[in-house]
């Protein structure tokens, strides 16, 4: 905690600000763009989130008060952006997230940026039907493998709420998979 | 499928992928839209200094408004002390000045008040004991 708190100061001191972070954006690029991109299933939309994430956490970054990790912070803006990303794109086309996001997965086949078999197809389209709430918590919980305490401070919500919501999901998925 | 249980299958990924190369220049790509951002902070600070400008302002009027009333009460005590003294013991303007100070309105006024008709005139001398003595003199 102390190491992150000498961090935080090299990150907010003008001398010491660019090194601190491009090591930030080194460590933490992948596991947000993964993050990011599980929410927005697309590469370019990804590309941009994470660009935006990024600036914001600079801007605000002086903000920041260590009542919470720099991780977790740092995941909330992401799933921020993400979400509000998505909205506004389905507004824009005049249709709504849910139907958005299932158009998507289902011309997933199409994406060059997408690599997957059958079962991974599958498992995105039982995804995708989801409530938001449910598909956020599985795909962090799942696809990125985040422990549900840190899990709790991200999304603000109780380890045994995030528990149930998972164990949902989990069924959801599996009735998904096992009747298509 | 029937039998699929999410915890018993070997761990299936997302399947995304990104452009060769994406994560080694999107350090650049982002470091390169910093310095844009500078501006506004600088900003935010000028806008705080105007604030503080403004407090102190605020807090200068405040403090100084008991210090305001009590100058001016001292100062109308003063005055009209001042001048009552001025009058009663330090004035020396002459008749003569008086005279010259008064316009031809201020004479004319003047002479209304003496307009009085030989009646009051007579019973005022009537009455007046000292009248033979005027008389003589």
């Amino acid at each position: 905690m102390q190491d992150e708190k000498d961090f935080i100061q090299e990150l907010l001191n003008p001398k010491t600000q660019n090194v601190a972070f491009q090591k930030l954006l080194r460590d933490y690029q992948r596991p947000l763009y993964n993050h990011i991109r599980n929410i927005v299933l697309n590469h370019d939309d990804a590309d941009d989130v994470l660009q935006n994430t990024f600036i914001k956490v600079f801007q605000y970054l002086k903000d920041f008060k260590g009542e919470s990790k720099l991780f977790s912070w740092m995941y909330r803006i992401a799933t921020n952006e993400a979400i509000t990303f998505i909205k506004q794109k389905a507004k824009r086309n005049g249709t709504t997230s849910e139907s958005m996001q299932t158009r998507i997965v289902d011309n997933l086949r199409a994406d060059t940026f997408f690599d997957g078999n059958e079962i991974q197809i599958k498992l995105q389209k039982a995804v995708a039907l989801l409530p938001e709430k449910q598909q956020l918590v599985f795909k962090m919980k799942y696809y990125e493998e985040i422990k549900y305490e840190e899990l709790s401070e991200i999304l603000g919500t109780s380890v045994g709420a995030l528990k149930a919501s998972y164990h949902h999901a989990v069924k959801k998925i599996e009735d998904f998979v096992k009747n298509n | 499928m029937k039998n699929f249980n999410l915890g018993n299958e070997p761990k299936i990924t997302s399947g995304f992928t990104t452009p060769d190369g994406y994560f080694d220049t999107f350090s650049e790509k982002v470091l390169a839209q910093l310095p844009k951002q500078q501006p506004k902070v600088i900003s935010i600070f000028s806008s705080k200094k105007n604030w503080y400008f403004a407090v102190a302002a605020i807090l200068i009027l405040i403090l100084s408004i008991p210090l305001f009333t009590k100058y001016s009460t001292q100062q109308e005590e003063i005055d009209s002390a001042t001048l009552e003294n001025y009058i009663a013991y330090q004035s020396n303007i002459s008749e003569e000045e008086i005279v010259n100070l008064l316009e031809q309105d201020d004479l004319d006024k003047m002479k209304l008040d003496f307009n009085i008709d030989d009646a009051a005139i007579e019973d005022a001398l009537k009455s007046n004991s000292n009248l033979e003595q005027y008389l003589i003199d």
